[in-house]
């Protein structure tokens, strides 16, 4: 991992992979739209809102996935002083918080035609809406505070103490009586779903997960440019 | 997709919407690298003379 500590090793290797990484993007979408549109049948009891599902689900999926990142790269930060794991962390914040409104408003969506309500306060919705407001304080200590250094600290403890919603998130549905369902695919005993729909619907999460990490990886580049930028900023006003 | 069947409109907008807020970040990322690349080419350009006046390896 200490060999990537290296900036100027890690963009070249962000320059090597990102063509394929969005190559691969691409093709994992148009399979996953194309199975998750065309090919997935309807559902008998909610027809075709059904595909709501091949959206907002792997959109939660990459909520937890960038806050677990995040999370990472900030103890990583702390624990090894590794020059690039906070700006890892920083990157990931404002794509988990795309992907969190998506999972809030896809999923509102769908619970207006299926529950007949746009949002109720139970565990899982209020947790996930912890979680969008957890990615806002995040990114908001980053832009409120000028020394990078403190900034990267404080974000870091903020990300770290905020980890303890992610188990309250993925049990939320087990532990309190909720309007959500419960877990279908990550769970003890299997998934729950037909083939034909967990099929486009792990095709859209691999489609989402290549779209992250491309996304991560092009955020890390303009981090640690924006850091290259400033140190040559503060060292031209040394100068004069 | 029976596009007779009723919530279509549920569906599309769920759809649309995820469209629409994942372009907008690949826009914005790639927007940003691009500005950023530029500037940093810039003001590294303009070190470079100063550097070798004041004896600096490039």
């Amino acid at each position: 991992m200490q060999q990537f500590a290296n900036p100027r090793r890690f963009l070249r290797l962000v320059d090597a992979v990102e063509p394929w990484a969005w190559a691969l993007t691409v093709i994992l979408l148009a399979i996953g739209l194309y199975l998750s549109l065309i090919v997935a049948p309807q559902d008998y009891q909610q027809g075709e809102t059904v595909r709501i599902m091949f959206v907002h689900v792997p959109a939660a999926w990459m909520a937890l996935l960038a806050y677990l990142d995040m999370a990472v790269a900030s103890a990583i930060a702390i624990i090894f002083r590794h020059p690039l794991a906070d700006l890892a962390a920083k990157a990931a914040a404002p794509i988990g918080a795309c992907f969190t409104f998506l999972a809030l408003a896809t999923g509102s969506l769908w619970g207006k035609p299926m529950w007949g309500t746009w949002w109720v306060w139970d565990a899982r919705l209020t947790s996930m809406f912890v979680l969008f407001l957890l990615y806002l304080g995040y990114i908001a200590i980053w832009h409120a505070i000028d020394d990078p250094g403190r900034a990267a600290r404080i974000a870091a403890i903020v990300a770290l103490v905020g980890c303890i919603n992610l188990p309250i998130i993925k049990f939320s549905v087990d532990w309190w009586n909720t309007l959500h369902q419960p877990a279908s695919v990550f769970r003890i005993g299997g998934p729950t779903l037909h083939p034909a729909i967990l099929t486009p619907l792990l095709v859209m999460g691999a489609a989402y997960l290549a779209l992250f990490v491309t996304l991560h990886l092009t955020a890390i580049r303009a981090e640690i440019m924006a850091r290259r930028l400033r140190q040559i900023e503060l060292a031209r006003a040394d100068e004069v | 997709m029976d596009l007779t069947a009723p919530h279509l409109g549920f569906v599309f907008a769920a759809y649309g919407l995820s469209l629409v807020v994942l372009a907008g970040l690949v826009l914005w990322l790639t927007h940003r690298n691009r500005t950023l690349a530029r500037a940093l080419r810039q003001l590294e350009a303009q070190r470079a003379p100063r550097r070798r006046a004041i004896g600096e390896a490039p």
